[in-house]
């Protein structure tokens, strides 16, 4: 129960991060990928419908689309990053609760892009920013969903 | 050098400050710099050795200005005025002194935390690099401006895994004060 699958894919619509969090099978994979590829659409068309010329720019978008087994949250960045969460919670999701993961992931990206020997739109590989999302989504796991908050 | 918190140094005179992340950022493109300008690893480390040596030798005299400290009578005391004042002064981190050799010549600095090194991961074709090589030239430099000629090397870095920083100095020669002028000049 919980986060299924964290990615963070680039302005450019280039897939950086895409982690299944229990082990997954090849297959498990590709139907990630495919879940995440369909929700950049739904990414465009929540910032279009969302952003007026005058709107606050607001980086969390919400969810984005619910399938069969997950449901596809996003959040955007002013730098066009999108980060997306698939959960596979089968009650009610506290929006809450699902910004705040949104926050640090955003943190642990600004962190990990601070790196001067990351390379920049490249995939992020590295075993700090791992071992932060594993903490981000166990904390969630712990505690969030089902009181909808934990400390920040 | 860096935003000083609550707790930071002790008495350490306010300097001026910069931003922390401006700061690593900076000092972080500096390395990667080097690295594509040299291509050879162990050729960077000399370099920055170099250019901490080359601050170290100006820093000193700062240091010597504004800290109010006394004449140091040994070597220990010179030891423990580095990591206890000049650190804090100019990087807003302490280190212990610890691991004296029995003859008092060698001892390690001990650091912690490394505002140089926030956010950075070595990737494995650097292993080899000593990213913090800077601070070990600025103290030789540092130092053999007060004539005390040491080496210095890190022994374990974080970066590498190790749990901590640790920076080793070992006194090679401490020369009297000379005067390069004679009374009847």
């Amino acid at each position: 129960m919980g986060i299924a699958c964290v990615a963070f894919i680039g302005p450019q619509n280039n897939p950086m991060y895409l982690r299944s969090i229990d082990p997954a099978s090849d297959d498990l994979y590709m139907k990630l990928h495919y879940v995440i590829h369909c929700a950049l659409d739904a990414v465009e068309e929540k910032v279009l419908l969302k952003r007026g010329p005058g709107d606050s720019q607001d980086a969390y978008l919400g969810l984005l689309y619910p399938t069969e087994d997950y449901k596809v949250y996003g959040y955007l960045t002013n730098t066009h990053v999108k980060v997306l969460l698939l959960l596979d919670d089968e009650g009610a999701v506290k929006d809450e609760a699902v910004m705040r993961v949104f926050r640090r992931l955003h943190g642990l990206y600004v962190d990990t892009a601070s790196n001067p020997f990351h390379k920049f739109g490249l995939p992020l590989s590295s075993p700090r920013f791992d071992a932060a999302v594993d903490g981000v989504v166990s904390i969630y796991r712990g505690a969030g969903a089902s009181q909808g908050g934990f400390m920040t | 050098m860096l935003r000083s918190g609550p707790t930071g140094a002790r008495n350490a005179p306010a300097l001026e400050q910069i931003n922390a992340e401006v700061f690593t950022l900076t000092y972080g493109s500096i390395v990667r710099q080097l690295i594509s300008d040299y291509e050879d690893i162990e050729e960077v480390n000399k370099q920055l050795e170099q250019m901490g040596y080359n601050m170290g030798i100006r820093l000193v005299d700062e240091f010597l200005a504004k800290a109010k400290i006394s004449r140091c009578s040994s070597f220990r005391d010179t030891a423990d005025v580095v990591a206890k004042q000049a650190l804090p002064m100019f990087l807003n981190v302490t280190a212990n002194v610890t691991n004296w050799s029995p003859d008092q010549t060698e001892c390690s600095l001990v650091l912690t935390d490394n505002p140089l090194a926030d956010f950075v991961e070595l990737p494995d074709e650097y292993r080899e690099l000593r990213y913090c090589n800077v601070l070990a030239g600025v103290v030789r430099g540092a130092l053999e401006m007060v004539n005390m000629e040491v080496e210095c090397r890190w022994v374990s870095d974080m970066l590498r895994g190790d749990d901590c920083y640790e920076l080793r100095l070992k006194l090679k020669e401490h020369r009297d004060e000379k005067f390069p002028y004679k009374d009847d000049d």
